[in-house]
């Protein structure tokens, strides 16, 4: 009987309270990993997203087997792979370098998985040729990894993953090594890919447009643990937290106080002026501090007058199909991003009113600097 | 609580278990075992702890002054050597040298690194001796004593100053020749460039380079047994007389006793201090960029001529050599005869069949415990993993005349016989050259990212196979170049083995120095041209196996006899 999720669903990789302890010299010791849960259901694709040094790069690699965790179990499916070296995992890996054998030609590098489980020459010539076929490689079978360009490596090291038809699918910030457009395309391959295939997938970046693009569900990591889970949706527009709020995406955090709070929203006195929020994760109590989460979009630009609140335009960039723009506004700085017609431009220097619809506002508590 | 995590460990991986016990049997066998006998030799009199014998030795004022001399002699080998070394490794990267001339440089520095230790001896004595080329037929001076302290530095700085200058040549070339082109651009002339920038960042190595230099002079023994005579004793040598000459096993034990202490302040001094303090990563890679225009003209063709006459020198004693091995009587009949060669051919070819067989299975031998060992240590955690790099390297670290004074010790007797048979002799060499493969190995490894034997165990291979079909094609020149120094040492060294030969093993360099006490010196010559031309026959024969292995990505070792 494998386990189940919360909402039923059967477990395709459960990490279950894993953490990793490391001595630093100069800190004593660190917790690279700590307390880390995360559920990933058959054929998900799940991003562990953070800052460099937030222990994303440490989970995957305890999931793969390469690192021991100091406590908690790993299962996949329902097997407690905890104790098992990485080789008897069945995991594809690809490595933010590819890791790439470079004494072995692209046949070579993705028949080596199969050969090691022992299967006959005419199956692995089979599977080979399938997947080389499956990423874009037919015909390269006899080139070394030294003659490939980076987007090629990339499916090798892809092919050579996925050709055992892993378990789980781990990716170690895969794309971090190629150009902008590639990196573009490449992930939307991956994505695709992966699709097709239904491979329980985690996947480690710390770029939020790459998480946002090719997850299901994204896990949001700092200092050795998850912090918020869920579609990239949810954590745009509903941050639990103001690293949360910072680290996806661009923000505008504003203080404010809460004059008075009901089941539907809270009225928050902010910029000067009265603004009503939802709900959010309240209830909140009449006089608290809050920080409030304005998105750049959110913020609607009307003529001088129209709203309570008035800014000034302090610069103004055309972006093409959108323009940003800073704002000053009662001793704040605020960006927000229109995209508007050259009719509707507001020039540096003119006075406006911002509006800020109600939905688009969230309250967070104020954190202890 | 360990137990258990080592059963834990053995389930997880057998093959690097078994390994480990395996090599950790081997080296108590042949490296802590030996010395700790030397050690009970030297303080256990009848039973009971006694220092008389060492007391008896360090107040005798005949060893005090061998004591002193080896230091003396270490010293100037070492300044001279580094000196020297430093000549050639600057000119060779920063004089623009055309490629050819480059291989001249290479060529004539490598000559006396493969060779017996004392064919330079040799050829000082034809060229300086009663009867020398030079003092005799040149000059016509009659009497002329060449033996002493002055002749055995010269000799040994011609002998081992390659080792500077392998080790500051990747040095200097590695030095980013924006930085010094930065300095000239600030203002500062060559010479300044060169004094404020250059040189400081030599530093390390050329520290590095003295301490290698010192430790090879404390432990030559052959050079100062030819060359230092009576008026000059040293160390190896003292203990060398004590053994053989008095049969005082004890005494000679006491002696390399007292020869250990500054050998292994050197070894301390080399790997803890001076190989911490270097500022340029050496990739093996040039910088890349145009490289500065350092030296002068002038100062290019001054730098040339030094290094010219340099291997002039060097060229001129091996072709005496080779001329002496071809003549009657070198200094007396110069008729050309081949007689010197059928001497070594009969009454020599035991010696020679035996040095090939001991110099055949050390070679391979030494090659795959040189790769196993670096493999574990580097890429493998288990308890007394750095212990072991550490004693891996005691056996090399050490002057061979202490090891092969406490093989001699530990192997006469029982529980461990194994006097006077080839296989000590060629475990003597296995684990007192293998650790250049180990270093090798180590070294080429870190340059090889961890990932991709992870991307093998990722696949689902074992440690045994993720060894065998990933990390193995990649330290492939680690290997051979393990093989080629076990294998030219094999063929040249004399320090350690000469305590472990026998009448049924026995070495050619041994025959060399028999030779020379009974003033055979044609055969001497013989013998010493003959291995040269082997070790240059299966040198060049690594090189082309190296070449065919190297397939595209595969890391280089820069000098087969490197690090």
């Amino acid at each position: 009987m494998a386990p189940t999720v919360n909402d039923g669903r059967t477990i395709g990789l459960r990490v279950d309270g894993v953490s990793k302890r490391y001595v630093h010299r100069v800190k004593g010791a660190v917790y690279a990993a700590r307390d880390v849960r995360l559920d990933v259901a058959p054929g998900e694709f799940v991003t562990l997203l953070g800052p460099s040094g937030c222990g994303k790069t440490t989970t995957l690699r305890m999931i793969a087997g390469f690192e021991k965790p100091d406590g908690g179990r790993i299962r996949f499916g329902g097997d407690d792979v905890t104790e098992l070296p990485a080789n008897r995992r069945d995991i594809g890996f690809v490595f933010q370098n590819y890791a790439l054998f470079p004494h072995l030609s692209v046949r070579e590098n993705v028949a080596y998985g199969l050969e090691v489980r022992g299967l006959s020459a005419a199956e692995i010539a089979r599977r080979v040729a399938d997947v080389l076929e499956l990423v874009g490689l037919a015909g390269y079978e006899h080139q070394f990894s030294a003659q490939l360009s980076g987007g090629e490596q990339q499916r090798v090291a892809l092919a050579r993953a996925i050709v055992i038809r892993p378990r789980v699918l781990l990716f170690d910030e895969p794309l971090s090594n190629l150009d902008a457009r590639l990196r573009v395309q490449m992930r939307t391959e991956i994505r695709e890919l992966q699709r097709r295939l239904a491979i329980t997938t985690v996947y480690v970046t710390h770029d939020q447009e790459e998480a946002m693009a090719v997850s299901d569900r994204i896990a949001v990591m700092n200092r050795g643990s998850i912090v918020q889970e869920g579609s990239a949706e949810d954590l745009y527009y509903r941050p639990a937290s103001e690293f949360v709020a910072t680290f996806i995406g661009r923000v505008n955090l504003l203080a404010g106080r809460v004059l008075s709070a009901d089941r539907s929203g809270a009225s928050v006195s902010v910029l000067g002026a009265t603004l009503r929020a939802g709900a959010g994760s309240g209830p909140w109590a009449a006089g608290s501090a809050v920080k409030l989460v304005l998105r750049p979009e959110a913020i609607e630009l009307r003529r001088a007058g129209e709203t309570p609140i008035a800014a000034t335009v302090e610069s103004r960039a055309f972006l093409g199909e959108k323009a940003e723009y800073q704002l000053r506004c009662g001793g704040e700085r605020l960006q927000a991003v229109r995209y508007e017609s050259a009719a509707n431009a507001h020039p540096a220097g003119a006075t406006v009113s911002i509006a800020i619809p109600e939905d688009t506002i969230v309250l967070l508590p104020a954190e202890a600097s | 609580m360990p137990l258990t995590s080592a059963v834990r460990a053995f389930r997880r991986d057998p093959a690097v278990m078994v390994a480990v016990v395996a090599l950790w049997a081997l080296l108590a066998t042949f490296v802590v075992y030996p010395l700790a006998t030397l050690l009970v030799r030297v303080f256990i009199d009848k039973g009971a702890f006694s220092a008389s014998g060492l007391i008896s030795v360090i107040t005798d004022r005949h060893q005090i002054v061998a004591f002193w001399n080896s230091l003396l002699l270490a010293a100037i080998v070492g300044v001279g050597g580094t000196l020297i070394g430093f000549l050639f490794a600057f000119t060779a990267t920063r004089a623009r040298l055309p490629r050819w001339l480059l291989t001249v440089v290479d060529a004539s520095v490598l000559l006396p690194l493969v060779s017996p230790p004392f064919t330079t001896a040799i050829a000082m004595i034809f060229s300086f001796g009663p009867r020398g080329l030079i003092t005799y037929e040149l000059l016509g001076l009659k009497g002329v004593t060449v033996y002493g302290l002055a002749s055995t530095a010269f000799s040994e700085i011609l002998t081992y100053f390659p080792i500077a200058y392998l080790t500051l040549k990747p040095l200097l070339a590695g030095i980013d020749s924006n930085v010094e082109g930065m300095a000239h651009s600030l203002g500062a002339a060559r010479w300044r460039v060169f004094r404020t920038v250059t040189l400081p960042l030599t530093v390390p190595g050329l520290a590095n380079a003295f301490l290698l230099l010192f430790a090879a002079s404390l432990a030559d023994f052959a050079t100062p047994l030819i060359l230092a005579g009576n008026q000059f004793p040293v160390l190896p040598t003292q203990a060398y007389l004590q053994i053989t000459g008095l049969f005082d096993l004890r005494g000679g034990a006491a002696l390399s006793f007292v020869l250990l202490f500054p050998a292994l302040a050197v070894f301390l001094l080399q790997r803890y201090w001076v190989s911490r303090r270097f500022y340029v990563t050496v990739t093996g890679k040039g910088a890349g960029q145009a490289p500065f225009d350092s030296v002068s003209p002038g100062m290019r063709a001054l730098l040339l001529a030094a290094c010219a006459l340099i291997a002039l020198v060097i060229v001129y004693f091996y072709a005496l050599l080779a001329y002496a091995s071809l003549v009657k009587a070198l200094g007396a009949d110069h008729t050309l005869t081949l007689a010197h060669y059928r001497v070594i051919f009969t009454e020599g070819l035991k010696a020679i069949r035996d040095t090939l067989i001991i110099a055949g299975l050390a070679m391979p031998l030494g090659g795959i415990y040189g790769i196993l060992l670096g493999y574990l240590v580097t890429r493998h955690s288990f308890a007394g993993r750095r212990t072991m790099e550490l004693t891996s390297m005691v056996n090399y670290a050490l002057p061979g005349t202490i090891v092969g004074i406490a093989y001699l010790i530990a192997f006469n007797d029982p529980p461990i016989e194994l006097t006077g048979t080839a296989l000590l002799i060629v475990a003597c060499y296995v684990f007192r050259y293998g650790p250049t493969g180990i270093r090798a190995t180590v070294a080429l490894l870190q340059q090889i990212d961890r990932s991709l034997e992870e991307a093998s165990t990722g696949l689902g291979a074992g440690s045994g196979t993720t060894f065998r079909r990933v990390t193995l094609p990649l330290i492939v020149p680690a290997f051979f170049a393990g093989l080629g120094v076990v294998f030219i040492r094999s063929m040249t060294a004399i320090s350690a083995t000469i305590f472990l030969v026998s009448i049924s093993w026995t070495l050619i360099t041994v025959k060399i120095l028999e030779n020379m006490t009974e003033l055979a010196l044609g055969p001497a010559a013989a013998f010493s041209v003959l291995v040269v031309a082997i070790v240059f026959i299966v040198i060049a024969l690594i090189g082309r196996l190296l070449r065919a292995f190297r397939s595209p990505g595969v890391g280089q070792v820069t000098s087969l006899l490197g690090g």
